[in-house]
């Protein structure tokens, strides 16, 4: 569980990463930006499992990318126990890498056909040295395999020879091969057939209370998000909307987008589908190049006023909730923050 | 059977011949749609489930796919037995089909509006500006705003939803009657999957077609189906209304899937996990091809092969009030039915030797 009255292990704040949209060929002159990320805080506690859900195109993976230091953020922070990591280069970037890992949506592409498993798993300990295990390196891998569920004769095998659901633990026992202390999950079971996904997640769950990691886990899927995490943020086009603990976010929405995602989940009850009120979204997510003034999601809002086209709202707590000890009153980003009754979900 | 059976598979067997050996993806698939009903087929991939769309619309890769045995009867034809321009005039304006990945089913160097446009263009011999406003009023249809000026623009210049609009506009171009949806939401977010759903079912009720919907995704199926049939290593192994296979699924399975849906009362605990992999279809288990997965496996599901076995009320049911003695004579009628009850295509199935202790046992839960 986490604990939350500790340090946090990550804190990221006002993170922003934009990238250049440029017109030219020999002077490249910068015409826009499409901001991927703008200006995202929150926090990441020990043990904890934070999870990030919005729709495709609202920067959800771009954070996993910054948080990796994959991409440079434009600007803002991302503090490691207190140090910010996010301009760190060469030396002192990979001793911080040892300790955040990432494990990758697609498990057909992010382990390379030509090596062997026991390769892909002990490259890390190629990279960083300091950490491989003294002398038997190939025993620590078995001992990998053993600990994702995979049979440790596999070492010698070729990632072709597994189905989906055994190549993403591959993919999982070499995040954990250098003992770190935070995962990055990417949509880590999407790719995943149903029967599968089960058996990943909970192993992700039990290696988490074995080895006290803290997971930030990244997917589209709200019901599994629900399920593995302790606190949700909600992303929508570049702006985190909402954020809180579970109960929070999935009983006591305020915000008319985190209503509507929720609403649109289908439920496997066929019982639960004529009763419920389902809030149906118009239109499509605007372009993050040009996003709306205000409020992002006001051009899909049946609350959109017009404060909402002039005013950004920030990520508080709604100040109608304000002192209320109850889950209701966690940050929202709405000007007209406000539970609504009767959002049947997943 | 009911006067509106619209299409009837029976016994469907399809081979595919591959450098490791002969694969067969469809086992003898039996399943049928009525006029304006929702099927929807489960199964992961690999089931078989998109090999049997395929074949029913006529599209199956042949070589390296054969269909072996079984028939497909649509509108009372057997389509297997026409040739193939017959089966191209009933590709369209009869059956059409919708697929998953909607940018690479259409053409990116055509016009949306052209492509729309060819349906009335080949099958009913319009001119190009006629078929051009049929286009446009198919775009309306289906809801895509501005729709005569974005008649002209390519597949690349709309968002996910969009396309998948295109699609469903082309399938119901020439209005047919029964419509296949191959994962048609799959690629799209919650938020426009349910746009998408909400137009498909409108559709569907306005002109009372039959849709066969292809998905692995439980909630999808509960919000739309009609009935559910449920495959796995190329065989049918359960077949049901919807809302009894929800509150009662009669094959382990079925049980294993709803189960590994995480739920509100697990949380922090685990979730249930089907062990183990599906089958190759190389080399699938003898007797009943889900026993290594199952809890339920004894000496009887590694070497009988289980038939569809018809799921009737009376022989399932009231188990929680069953007395010793009625328990024996729902053991006779067990053992009556191994033998002599044939379920007919459409009828509630499970493919189980202990498909009623299944069933019984999700009552009680």
């Amino acid at each position: 569980m986490a604990d939350t009255t500790r340090e946090p292990i990550l804190e990221v704040r006002n993170l922003v990463k934009h990238f250049p949209l440029t017109q030219g060929i020999v002077f490249r002159r910068q015409v826009g930006a499409v901001r991927a990320v703008d200006d995202i805080s929150f926090t990441l506690y020990p043990g904890e499992t934070l999870g990030i859900v919005g729709e495709s195109g609202c920067g959800k993976s771009t954070v996993a990318k910054l948080l990796m230091n994959l991409e440079r953020a434009t600007s803002g922070e991302v503090l490691y126990k207190g140090e910010d990591i996010s301009k760190l280069s060469g030396r002192a970037l990979k001793a911080v890498r040892r300790n955040i890992q990432m494990v990758f949506q697609d498990p057909y592409t992010s382990l390379n056909p030509r090596m062997t498993v026991g390769d892909i798993i002990g490259e890390p300990f190629d990279i960083h040295p300091e950490a491989a295990p003294k002398g038997d390196k190939q025993a620590r891998v078995r001992e990998l395999l053993d600990v994702v569920g995979l049979n440790p004769e596999y070492i010698n095998r070729y990632p072709h020879q597994f189905s989906g659901g055994q190549r993403q633990r591959i993919g999982i026992a070499r995040g954990l091969a250098l003992n770190p202390e935070i995962i990055i999950c990417d949509e880590p079971v999407s790719a995943l057939d149903v029967s599968v996904q089960a058996q990943v997640i909970n192993l992700m769950e039990k290696l988490q209370d074995e080895f006290g990691l803290s997971y930030l886990f990244i997917a589209h899927d709200l019901s599994i998000v629900r399920h593995i995490s302790d606190r949700v943020g909600v992303m929508y086009l570049g702006k985190m909307v909402e954020i809180g603990s579970d109960a929070a976010i999935y009983d006591h929405p305020t915000h008319p987008y985190t209503q509507a995602l929720l609403s649109a989940v289908p439920l496997p009850d066929p019982d639960a589908r004529e009763g419920r009120e389902r809030i149906i979204l118009t239109g499509d997510v605007p372009s993050p190049a040009n996003p709306p003034s205000g409020c992002r999601f006001r051009t899909r809002c049946w609350k959109a006023e017009e404060r909402c086209a002039e005013e950004m709202p920030l990520l508080a707590v709604p100040q109608r909730y304000a002192g209320a000890d109850t889950a209701v009153a966690h940050d929202s980003a709405c000007h007209f923050a406000e539970e609504k009754q009767h959002v049947a979900h997943a | 059977m009911t006067d509106d059976r619209l299409l009837e598979v029976r016994d469907l067997e399809v081979e595919f011949t591959t450098r490791d050996g002969v694969v067969r993806a469809l086992n003898g698939v039996s399943y049928g749609v009525d006029a304006g009903e929702t099927l929807a087929v489960l199964g992961e991939s690999g089931s078989g489930k998109s090999v049997t769309a395929q074949a029913i619309m006529g599209i199956l890769d042949m070589p390296p796919g054969r269909i072996t045995g079984g028939e497909i009867l649509f509108q009372g034809r057997d389509l297997l037995g026409l040739g193939a321009e017959e089966r191209r005039k009933i590709r369209g304006p009869k059956m059409a089909m919708i697929f998953q990945d909607a940018l690479s089913s259409l053409n990116p160097v055509l016009s949306v509006g052209f492509q729309l446009g060819e349906m009335f263009r080949v099958h009913r011999g319009a001119s190009r500006k006629e078929a051009k406003e049929r286009a446009v009023e198919l775009m309306e249809r289906v809801r895509i705003p501005a729709a005569r000026q974005r008649v002209n623009d390519y597949p690349h210049e709309f968002s996910g939803g969009m396309r998948q609009r295109i699609m469903i506009a082309m399938a119901l171009a020439l209005e047919p009657d029964l419509i296949i949806a191959d994962e048609p939401t799959t690629a799209l977010d919650v938020t426009v999957q349910a746009q998408v759903m909400d137009l498909l079912a409108d559709l569907q009720r306005e002109y009372r077609m039959g849709l066969i919907l292809i998905t692995h995704d439980l909630g999808v199926v509960a919000d739309t189906a009609d009935r559910i049939a449920v495959m796995y290593a190329g065989r049918i192994v359960e077949n049901a209304p919807v809302k009894e296979l929800y509150a009662a699924p009669a094959h382990p399975y079925t049980k294993g899937l709803l189960d590994s849906i995480p739920r509100l009362d697990q949380k922090g605990g685990q979730l249930y996990a089907i062990s183990g992999l599906p089958p190759n279809l190389l080399h699938v288990p003898d007797g009943c091809p889900f026993h290594p997965r199952c809890p339920r496996a004894r000496d009887r599901c590694r070497t009988d092969l289980p038939p569809l076995y018809a799921v009737s009320e009376r022989a399932a049911g009231g188990a929680a009030d069953a007395t010793a003695e009625a328990a024996e004579a729902a053991a006779a009628d067990a053992a009556h039915d191994d033998i002599a009850r044939v379920p007919e295509v459409g009828e509630r199935s499970s493919a189980c030797h202990y498909w009623k202790e299944t069933v019984d046992d999700a009552r009680r839960a």
